[in-house]
């Protein structure tokens, strides 16, 4: 657990969140993550789309990152560093098989692409769509607060409750490499 | 809980429809898809995500995509209702996956060997348009791929439903609602 923590602070995005109650999402988040004292954002699963990832063995999960309109409006002016108020949120389910899917490439597949079985088999094993939940992260940009921290605090949550104060002191480290785009890896999918 | 859930979903779609009207959303192309007669729904990038996948083809490598939907989908998605209401609209945008260094580097230290993958290139964007009279013979859809805002052919857009036949149970739609985390 520790590790997946420490790898999913390390690949994208993470970020904390000022929050209220509850959330669209349906959790009832009370709880502040170690560190930075950040809970989980309402609202954040409507949150507007900069970009989708995937990760690969032993994680094999597939990623959506969301921002509040102060992200979407920086990203889409190129600004840097992302202004006070900024909230990054990334989303990460296991990647898992579409049986639907499946069955359009082999329905499909045979017929009309006239792709061997084998062919269609390799999309198949090429093809995932987004399964159960695995963890959330923020980041969220407060220059006075997290100055120590090139402006930003972090928050990862499972479940709805947040990781612990070990995983959350890897954060920053971990987008340090990323100093030149304002600690953040994602860039706006166009 | 659900009510406040429906007041978000109602706000963020007025929100949508005000961005539709942003021309910084993008997208102006007044070209129709041939049989369906679909344009691009302004300001269809900032609607709200319904969830991820990857996907494999013949000869294209992989894609990462994105379906997102209009107010009307997106509320549909949450309460599960089936079929579609009339005017919802879900868009699948389509990019290249290329490798990512940068992420692999830093994923190196707690797992070694571990590739990641980021959006590269968009490749092109789909709609599919609800609506039950106007689309009757498609099981009330209505469907469109723009390449670089330019309707695909004709050719291809006959391809359209018989592809979705396969998820007549979902009224046509692959796509389930991916949870919050």
């Amino acid at each position: 657990m520790k590790r997946i923590a420490f790898f999913c602070v390390a690949v994208v995005m993470v970020a904390g969140a000022v929050a209220f109650t509850t959330s669209a999402s349906g959790h009832s988040d009370e709880e502040v993550a170690p560190v930075y004292g950040v809970r989980v954002p309402p609202g954040y699963r409507d949150w507007r789309l900069i970009s989708v990832a995937r990760v690969g063995d032993p994680l094999n999960d597939l990623r959506a990152k969301l921002g509040n309109d102060t992200a979407m409006k920086a990203y889409r002016e190129g600004k840097l560093p992302f202004p006070d108020g900024t909230i990054i949120a990334r989303l990460a389910w296991q990647q898992v098989t579409s049986e639907a899917i499946t069955n359009a490439f082999r329905v499909r597949g045979g017929t009309e692409t006239h792709l061997s079985p084998e062919q269609v088999e390799k999309l198949v094993d090429g093809s995932f769509v987004a399964g159960p939940p695995t963890n959330v992260q923020f980041m969220v940009k407060d220059s006075t607060k997290y100055a120590s921290t090139g402006g930003w605090g972090f928050a990862q949550f499972n479940n709805g409750k947040p990781a612990d104060e070990a995983t959350h002191k890897t954060c920053f480290s971990c987008h340090e490499p990323a100093k030149n785009s304002d600690y953040v890896f994602t860039r706006y999918a166009p | 809980m659900k009510r406040i859930i429906f007041s978000l979903v109602a706000i963020a779609g007025l929100a949508a429809v005000v961005a539709s009207f942003n021309p910084a959303s993008g997208h102006a192309a007044e070209e129709a898809s041939p049989i369906y007669g679909v344009t691009i729904p302004p300001g269809y990038r900032d609607w709200q995500l319904i969830a991820v996948k990857q996907l494999q083809f013949a000869g294209k490598g992989e894609q990462l995509r994105a379906q997102v939907g209009n107010d009307i989908a997106i509320k549909a998605f949450k309460e599960g209702t089936r079929p579609f209401p009339d005017g919802a609209i879900i868009a699948a945008l389509h990019w290249t996956r290329v490798p990512s260094a940068d992420n692999d580097k830093v994923l190196d230290g707690p797992f070694p060997g571990t590739h990641s993958f980021v959006v590269g290139s968009p490749v092109n964007v789909q709609f599919m348009v609800k609506d039950s009279k106007k689309y009757a013979a498609t099981g009330g859809w209505g469907f469109a791929d723009f390449t670089n805002e330019k309707p695909g052919d004709k050719a291809l857009h006959e391809t359209c439903f018989p592809c979705h036949a396969p998820a007549k149970d979902r009224d046509f739609v692959f796509t389930n609602y991916a949870p919050a985390p």
